[in-house]
């Protein structure tokens, strides 16, 4: 059992993954799977692997559909460490691979230590509430979210790019729509002005857009907001599964502050509440919080702000 | 007639846990437990099928305190529920989880479609359904957000990071939902009573030929630490301070802490 893959759908995540590996790799050999030419290959390699495995995928077949050809490349050896990247596509391909090698899986880990024979990891667990420790011996499985490590391309490296042919598929293709591109932003947004299901209608958000609009903030919402009332787009939706924002000032209203909403605004600089339930979570982790019905404390906001500034 | 399984987990109700400020120990003691939201999704599912096409329907959980979740699931529609309840599954991970799990969907026999959501409430691994697709020799068709059968399998509305994909599956396979496939009914009194007559189906690791050495998580957990935050907590409306006056206050409060303008 020796060396690192890194398995990626796309080339970016796969280079910066390739920086990681690199780094703990030492005088192991680092392959690489990804999707594309000869010139994707190359690049995988001037960014840290020694060998690259094409994987020429059909256009109808799910990309993670390639793990049996991945596993035949690992049975005359097997890996100490697979890194795939935390995407939907790659958390579904490192479960199964870890499966069929029994070996564990660190999902979405957020750090990896090499400590002699073994790796420490670590991840987030119930809904964000905690960081969770842990220690494997033998082959391990990780996905790594887009954006942990920064790829470094390194000049004069050399290495073999060899092509994959993937076969036996159980999934067809039928249809793909990709998502309509929008120009919701909000994780760059330094005021971030937060919808709960606080709100009692649609109508309602217009006095959070009005706020957002005096304080030059974007909006953004819990998950039920956007995914099972559907009055926001998901883009705006802030949690364990969707935006994480760093602002300045997150003012929220109608926001219970669910751990897993939390998750998302951790690292906001200030947070402030506008709640009527003085036992609401959020109350616990607001900075400045307002007691009282949204519908009468917003206008006064937006009064008292158009007044400040 | 298809037959449909639906696993589900009994996690703590993250809620409910609290951290000590100083140790960041988590504090469990006043947990209750419950079925696994997302999992309550995937129930949802594997009943609506049952009522759409007279599918057999059942629900599948394993760990080391299950006991307490199977009226609660039996409320939910499946008629009945495979499970084992073993202490040493107290520590599983995923991958053990996945293993006995497999094991009594194999032992429960010809189910042509397992249901499970698309990560747990507690570790949120989102690991056991690919895992349980990758064991059984099924397909592993993930993040779904729209689900049916077709004659020789299913068609599914999957949703990734760069769109929506539809795919056909010819033959059994593992689904995992997501929460927008649906929203999961409370159960009704008339269902919670009709639960109580539902069978249950006690099955050991043994039954399954799972041995208690496969049992042992590979992943070995060295410590768990509460995040916290330093957060000021300053009431604005306190000593009679009516809203307008709250509101004003805190824009004074934001400008001298240089956030606004």
């Amino acid at each position: 059992m020796s060396g690192i893959w890194v398995i990626s759908e796309t080339p970016k995540i796969a280079w910066e993954m390739l920086a990681k590996a690199r780094e703990l790799a030492g005088n192991e050999v680092v392959t690489a799977f990804v999707v594309g030419d000869y010139e994707t290959g190359m690049d995988a390699i001037s960014f840290g692997a020694d060998q690259v495995l094409l994987l020429e995928m059909p256009a109808n077949i799910p990309w993670e559909e390639c793990r049996d050809v991945i596993l035949k490349a690992g049975e005359t050896n097997k890996p100490s460490l697979i890194m795939v990247a935390a995407t939907r596509r790659g958390k579904d391909l490192a479960a199964q691979l870890a499966a069929l090698l029994d070996a564990p899986c660190v999902s979405e880990c957020k750090s990896i230590i090499k400590d002699g024979e073994n790796f420490l990891t670590e991840r987030i667990v119930y809904g964000g509430l905690a960081v969770k420790k842990m220690v494997s011996n033998g082959c391990l499985v990780a996905t790594i979210p887009p954006g942990t490590y920064h790829p470094e391309k390194i000049e004069g490296r050399s290495g073999d790019v060899k092509q994959l042919k993937p076969q036996g598929f159980k999934m067809v293709v039928r249809e793909r729509r990709p998502k309509p591109a929008t120009s919701v932003n909000i994780s760059d947004a330094n005021i971030v002005v937060g919808v709960g299901r606080g709100f009692g209608s649609k109508e309602e958000i217009q006095m959070a857009e009005r706020l957002a609009d005096i304080l030059d903030g974007a909006i953004g919402c819990t998950r039920p907001v956007a995914e099972d009332l559907r009055w926001l787009p998901e883009e705006c939706y802030i949690g364990l599964s969707g935006q994480v924002v760093r602002p300045a000032l997150y003012l929220c209203a109608g926001v219970s502050g669910q751990v897993q909403h939390v998750y998302g605004i951790r690292d906001a600089k200030t947070i402030v509440a506008v709640e009527k339930n003085e036992n609401a979570p959020i109350i616990r982790i607001a900075d400045y919080y307002i007691l009282g019905d949204l519908k009468e404390v917003l206008p006064a906001l937006i009064g008292a702000f158009a007044k400040a500034k | 007639m298809k037959k449909i399984v639906a696993c589900y987990k009994w996690v703590a109700d993250e809620a409910d846990i609290r951290i000590d400020e100083k140790s960041r120990a988590l504090n469990f003691d006043r947990v209750k437990y419950k079925i696994s939201e997302y999992d309550r999704n995937a129930i949802e599912v594997g009943n609506s099928l049952k009522d759409k096409y007279s599918c057999e329907f059942v629900a599948v959980t394993c760990g080391a305190q299950v006991e307490s979740s199977l009226k609660d699931v039996l409320s939910r529609g499946p008629t009945n529920v495979y499970y084992i309840n073993d202490e040493i599954l107290a520590d599983a991970d995923g991958g053990v989880t996945a293993k006995v799990l497999a094991g009594i969907i194999k032992k429960i026999g010809a189910v042509d479609l397992v249901i499970c959501g698309e990560g747990s409430g507690d570790e949120y691994g989102q690991q056991v359904g690919p895992r349980l697709a990758a064991l059984l020799g099924y397909a592993s068709c993930t993040f779904v957000t729209k689900l049916d059968l077709t004659d020789e399998g299913l068609m599914a509305e999957r949703k990734l990071e760069d769109g929506i994909e539809v795919v056909q599956v010819q033959g059994p396979a593992v689904v995992t939902v997501l929460p927008d496939i649906n929203t999961p009914p409370i159960p009704t009194l008339k269902q919670i009573l009709g639960a109580k007559k539902k069978p249950t189906t006690k099955l050991s690791l043994k039954d399954i030929g799972l041995s208690r050495d496969a049992c042992a998580p590979k992943l070995k957990n060295i410590g768990v630490l509460g995040t916290v935050m330093e957060r000021k907590g300053i009431c604005m409306n306190i000593d009679g301070l009516s809203i307008q006056e709250a509101a004003e206050k805190l824009a004074k409060r934001l400008s001298a802490d240089g956030i606004l303008g």
